[in-house]
């Protein structure tokens, strides 16, 4: 009796123990397996308090005036009001509309052509862009290990207070991982939770039917790179993800965005330039041009009528999460500070 | 009964550790890098080339990657976890130290130049394979497997300034290079890497910056590769 009593006990404490470490991360029921090695960047609070430290902190800019938050604001899904392009330090403007970010541990390729590899390697490019956040990698470990805050950090995540590269980046990625999204009125209905009005509900077949393919549920990206049919800017000359594989097939491809919380994202596109839901849903209706690398999901046109897209964007709108975008462990951490 | 057992666990620890220390050593993989036949200095050294170019290396940096020791064709040694970033600014970092047995015969080193693709695409790593090195591309992920930067009149670039950095390990770009070099003495391995014959194969005038991936980059791979050889005593 005795010795069942002591085996349940230990069974209930190994559970526990179970549960609080992988409480740090967990896959929705129902999704994919994410595509991030956590085994090679085991989670911890600690660690993933450090990251988000230095998510909010200008210290990574060569200036100290902006950081990564500057254009990856919480209250947005993480992606940059307002600005079609990202901004950086001295008022430099980027390329690219700074996106969402939102369930990175699903994510294959970064950046809108697919030029980082892995989610570690990520904030490098910020980091060092001229027109981002323009530091030199060196001068950013010397200003963390010359700071008040940082070497503290550093130690109670990894029990050594030397800042290098390596815990730097795999920190901001524990963070960004931590970025889950899953509790939107869409996610609700799929739980039986919640039922679509009746105009979701049409809005959701249309969207199963006409733009599914590349934004698949449940995260509502392929993690493809499609050409979507957008013309070209004359000025940025953008060809994508053409820069990075050099191959002709690639040009005008840039990566499918997850949908969730679009609402919060605006401007759209890999260059902001549709403020509205409406202008996305006609040039997908009305603005396509066609081209020898548009994407083969929609070489035929997709015919909505006006009300027809009208419920599709009622549809986007469930895929808004209020628990995600008001997280407070998500936000800066002023108890980072005086800890 | 108790302190005979400790005894035995004491006895076996001891041989193991003799055993150890008589089987394997710290063997020196030594590189020597070198303008023709002299040591090379970076920065101050002016240089002839075969052309009767002057030159000046500013930069000498590579990786060295899976190294192993082979005999008759047959890999007899294997270094675990192998990556090393070699710089010619750092004298520490030329000289590296084998774990391998002592009584290891063997006619020949091989290793790759650079990083490859399944490490470049693993993440975050430390030591030598930190990103922060200064070793990584940070705008279109990848290592950097070599940098060579230096000056020549044969440049009508700016400061007459040449710079390569080398990589890519995405088909059909991939810029590793796997050398093999025959070794006649064993106890310490020599290992010259002459920058004169990687230079003298290209022409500065019209191949001065290389700094993606691709197809000059995969030929400028190549030519690096034939730099080594073993020290002739």
């Amino acid at each position: 009796m005795k010795k069942v009593t002591i085996f349940f006990l230990l069974l209930i404490f190994v559970l526990t123990a179970f549960v609080s470490v992988s409480q740090l991360f967990v896959v929705p029921k129902g999704w994919p397996k994410p595509n991030y090695d956590f085994s090679k960047n085991p989670l911890s609070k600690e660690k993933i308090e450090l990251g988000r430290a230095l998510f909010y902190d200008p210290i990574l800019s060569r200036d100290n005036s902006i950081s990564c938050a500057s254009c990856h604001n919480p209250y947005n899904a993480f992606a940059n009001a307002n600005h079609q392009l990202s901004l950086g330090i001295e008022d430099k403007t980027g390329s690219r509309n700074a996106p969402v970010l939102v369930n990175l541990a699903w994510e294959k390729k970064f950046m809108w052509d697919g030029a980082i590899n892995h989610l570690d390697m990520q904030s490098l490019f910020p980091i060092t862009h001229p027109d981002e956040m323009g530091e030199q990698l060196d001068h950013v470990i010397s200003k963390l290990k010359g700071s008040t805050i940082y070497p503290r950090l550093f130690y109670k995540a990894y029990q050594d207070s030397i800042v290098t590269g390596e815990h730097l980046l795999k920190a901001i990625a524990q963070f960004m991982l931590t970025l889950v999204s899953s509790n939107s009125k869409y996610d609700s209905v799929m739980r039986h939770q919640a039922v679509f009005s009746n105009q979701e509900k049409n809005g959701y077949q249309l969207f199963k039917k006409n733009c599914n393919s590349c934004h698949t549920e449940p995260l509502f990206t392929n993690h493809e790179f499609e050409n979507n049919g957008l013309p070209i800017n004359k000025i940025l000359k953008d060809f994508g993800r053409m820069k990075v594989t050099g191959l002709a097939i690639d040009s005008l491809k840039f990566k499918v965005p997850t949908l969730r919380n679009i609402q919060y994202s605006s401007p759209y596109m890999h260059d902001g330039r549709f403020t509205r839901l409406q202008d996305v849903l006609k040039h997908y209706t009305l603005g396509i041009q066609k081209s020898s690398t548009l994407s083969q999901k929609i070489q035929q046109s997709i015919v909505l009528t006006s009300n027809e897209r009208v419920d599709i964007i009622a549809f986007l709108l469930t895929l808004s999460d209020n628990s995600f975008i008001l997280n407070p462990s998500f936000n800066f951490a002023k108890h980072n500070l005086y800890q | 009964m108790k302190s005979g057992i400790a005894t035995i666990i004491v006895f076996f620890t001891i041989n193991t550790v003799v055993l150890f220390a008589q089987t394997t050593s710290n063997r020196i993989l030594n590189f020597q890098p070198k303008f023709g036949n002299e040591d090379l200095q970076l920065i101050e050294a002016v240089y002839t080339t075969k052309n009767n170019d002057s030159i000046w290396i500013d930069v000498f940096k590579c990786y060295v990657s899976n190294i192993a020791l082979l005999q008759n064709g047959k890999v007899v040694w294997q270094e675990k976890n192998s990556f090393h970033l070699i710089n010619s600014a750092e004298q520490e970092s030329l000289r590296l130290m084998l774990q391998t047995p002592v009584a290891l015969t063997f006619d020949a080193i091989q290793f790759n130049v650079g990083i490859d693709s399944v490490t470049n695409v693993s993440g975050a790593m430390g030591g030598d394979l930190d990103p922060t090195n200064g070793m990584y591309w940070t705008w279109q992920s990848g290592y950097i497997n070599i940098k060579l930067e230096g000056r020549s009149n044969k440049c009508l670039t700016r400061n007459n300034a040449f710079t390569f950095h080398l990589g890519g390990y995405q088909f059909p770009y991939n810029a590793l290079q796997k050398v093999m070099i025959s070794i006649q003495q064993n106890e310490k391995i020599n290992i010259v890497t002459d920058i004169q014959k990687f230079i003298s194969s290209i022409d500065l005038t019209t191949q001065n910056q290389i700094m993606t991936p691709g197809k000059s980059a995969m030929f400028l791979s190549n030519q690096f590769s034939t730099i080594f050889s073993e020290l002739k005593q």
